[in-house]
């Protein structure tokens, strides 16, 4: 991935015209729906919000693997930061530090090259950086001689880096695939038009509560919905992956489908324990990064470990 | 098993211009880091640039929470005072600042809350909260609050009347103030413009005051300001 090679790249400029049009699209709906006199404010500011962050997104792309890379770590630390001043472990700086830590050493990972294999991304280290991380924040008490209420930290810590963090960051690997821009781009799009789909299903069809503990407003109908408009997402963008097997489109599908509400519920039920409505403030009329990129924490590692099964990331058996 | 206790900041439906004018503040790692790196390249400029002097550090309390009250000629005045204070305790250090400039915008309140760690003070309405504010904030052992008294930045020279508030806060207590005066703020940074010029600056700090022993009447916090005005001008004047 590099500027160069995102400007001749056919995947990259497909997708900046297909989200140009559904951008285009959405707002002249808008405009008709605002001009009908129907109360369409709340998705005004949505829509607002999409207007800065998908060029935000295309542009880190469009800068290359380094930008992308950083990009993706940036949005693991903010989004661990508001984790992290949500349950109150943001007051202990030891663990919160070491977790940044984590997650900068993961993007280096992901940035350097493999030892031995002389490919871009150390997959070893990537895979192997949990045990380090939760070996360090384990020490943390010994270090400062202290027991009272460490484990909750602990714990806190070690989930808020393996989620956030490690899950996460899987999303910034692709970057070393060799068909980097159509794994990246189609997830990104596909786990979007997910969450709108379970969203718009919802409101349309909802009847039954999907898990009324957690989040009251997602509906069974919602969830079917999404899944099918994921199932079939795959095939009107086969040119993402023209490497894939018909089957392997449906386990793509499913993947987004089924992990993207995964991923949503883990947030919710997060913030529900804690008390909080929104994860912070940070993108008007969406709340917090975590209240965005939910959804892509649970697709991402599993995409990505699918795709390197069956394909392996830059040519089959090598990484 | 018990449920765990979560102590989300009360602050976090706010926007980021609200974070950044809410007080007292949380502390963020990432602003911490921010300011002890503008300090100390604020104490760099300072002194090659200004060639700023600083006599009588030696009368600044080593424990607890105190004020400093400065005259006020330029904006250089406070960032002045926060080098005067050491390193370690940057964090701790308050200079009130007028809410209705300092934090007006987003990119002054970054400055003012981040960089500066500025305490928004309401001068037009609600002055007495901002007192209570600064009241609170003193209580806590280490903290320092860095206040002008005359309210605003002077442009004759003279040094303007002392306004209540300084009384208010500190008659009866026992808080050490602390007189300071800065020589050349005026000529390097008056106010209007918009960069410093490389004159010299010089902030010489008096001995600490206490005024326990006083009742809280109108007429002691009239005292205490006219007490303080006199120690900051003596030390302007260079007399010991």
């Amino acid at each position: 991935m590099t500027f160069d090679a995102a400007l001749q790249n056919d995947i990259f400029q497909t997708y900046v015209m297909i989200v140009a049009a559904v951008l285009a699209i959405s707002g002249i709906a808008l405009g008709i729906l605002t001009a009908l006199g129907k109360n369409v404010g709340p998705i005004w500011k949505t829509y607002r919000g999409w207007l800065i962050m998908v060029p935000v997104v295309l542009g880190t792309i469009l800068l290359g693997r380094t930008a992308f890379i950083v990009g993706v770590a940036l949005l693991a630390i903010v989004g661990f930061k508001e984790y992290a001043r949500a349950t109150g472990l943001y007051e202990d700086w030891w663990m919160t530090g070491l977790v940044y830590l984590g997650i900068v050493l993961l993007a280096v990972a992901t940035h350097v090259q493999d030892p031995r294999l002389h490919v871009d991304g150390w997959y070893g280290l990537f895979m192997a950086l949990p045990a380090y991380v939760i070996g360090a924040i384990l020490l943390v008490p010994i270090f400062r001689n202290e027991s009272k209420g460490q484990l909750q930290r602990i714990a806190l810590a070690i989930v808020g880096f393996m989620y956030f963090g490690w899950m996460f960051s899987h999303l910034g690997f692709l970057a070393n695939a060799q068909y980097a821009y159509g794994y990246i781009l189609y997830l990104l799009f596909a786990v979007e038009l997910n969450d709108i789909a379970a969203f718009t299903c919802g409101k349309l069809f909802g009847r039954h509560k999907l898990r009324e503990n957690i989040s009251p407003r997602k509906t069974i109908e919602g969830a079917i919905g999404a899944i099918i408009v994921s199932l079939a997402l795959p095939w009107a963008l086969w040119f993402s992956f023209p490497h894939f097997a018909s089957w392997e489109l449906i386990v793509t599908g499913f993947i987004v489908g089924v992990g993207g509400q995964l991923g949503d519920l883990v947030i919710s039920y997060i913030k529900r324990d804690i008390g909080i409505k929104d994860m912070g403030t940070i993108i008007k009329g969406h709340g917090g990064i975590l209240d965005r990129v939910d959804s892509m924490i649970f697709v991402a590692p599993i995409f990505f470990h699918v795709v390197r099964w069956l394909h392996g990331l830059v040519e089959p058996g090598v990484a | 098993m018990t449920e765990w206790e979560y102590h989300p900041p009360p602050d976090i439906d706010d926007t980021l211009a609200e974070h950044l004018r809410n007080f007292p503040r949380e502390p963020y790692m990432l602003a911490y880091a921010l300011r002890s790196v503008a300090a100390i390249l604020l104490r760099t400029w300072m002194r090659l640039y200004h060639r700023m002097r600083i006599e009588g550090r030696e009368n600044l309390p080593e424990s607890g929470s105190y004020v400093m009250v400065c005259n006020h000629t330029s904006h250089l005045d406070a960032l002045c005072m926060l080098c005067s204070v050491p390193l370690r305790q940057i964090h701790r250090v308050f200079p009130a600042a007028a809410a209705d400039y300092f934090f007006s915008s987003l990119p002054r309140s970054a400055v003012s809350a981040i960089l500066i760690n500025a305490l928004p003070f309401e001068r037009t309405i609600k002055g007495g909260e901002s007192l209570t504010v600064c009241n609170e904030l003193l209580k806590n052992a280490g903290n320092v609050l860095i206040i002008f008294p005359e309210g605003t930045r002077t442009t004759s020279g003279q040094m303007g009347r002392f306004r209540s508030g300084i009384g208010r806060l500190v008659v009866g207590t026992d808080l050490p103030v602390v007189p300071c005066h800065l020589e050349g703020g005026i000529r390097a940074w008056p106010k209007g413009k918009v960069l410093p010029r490389p004159r010299k600056v010089h902030l010489r700090i008096g001995e600490a005051r206490r005024y326990g022993q006083l009742d809280k009447s109108a007429d002691s916090v009239k005292a205490i300001c006219d007490d303080l005005h006199d120690a900051v001008s003596k030390l302007g004047a260079g007399i010991p």
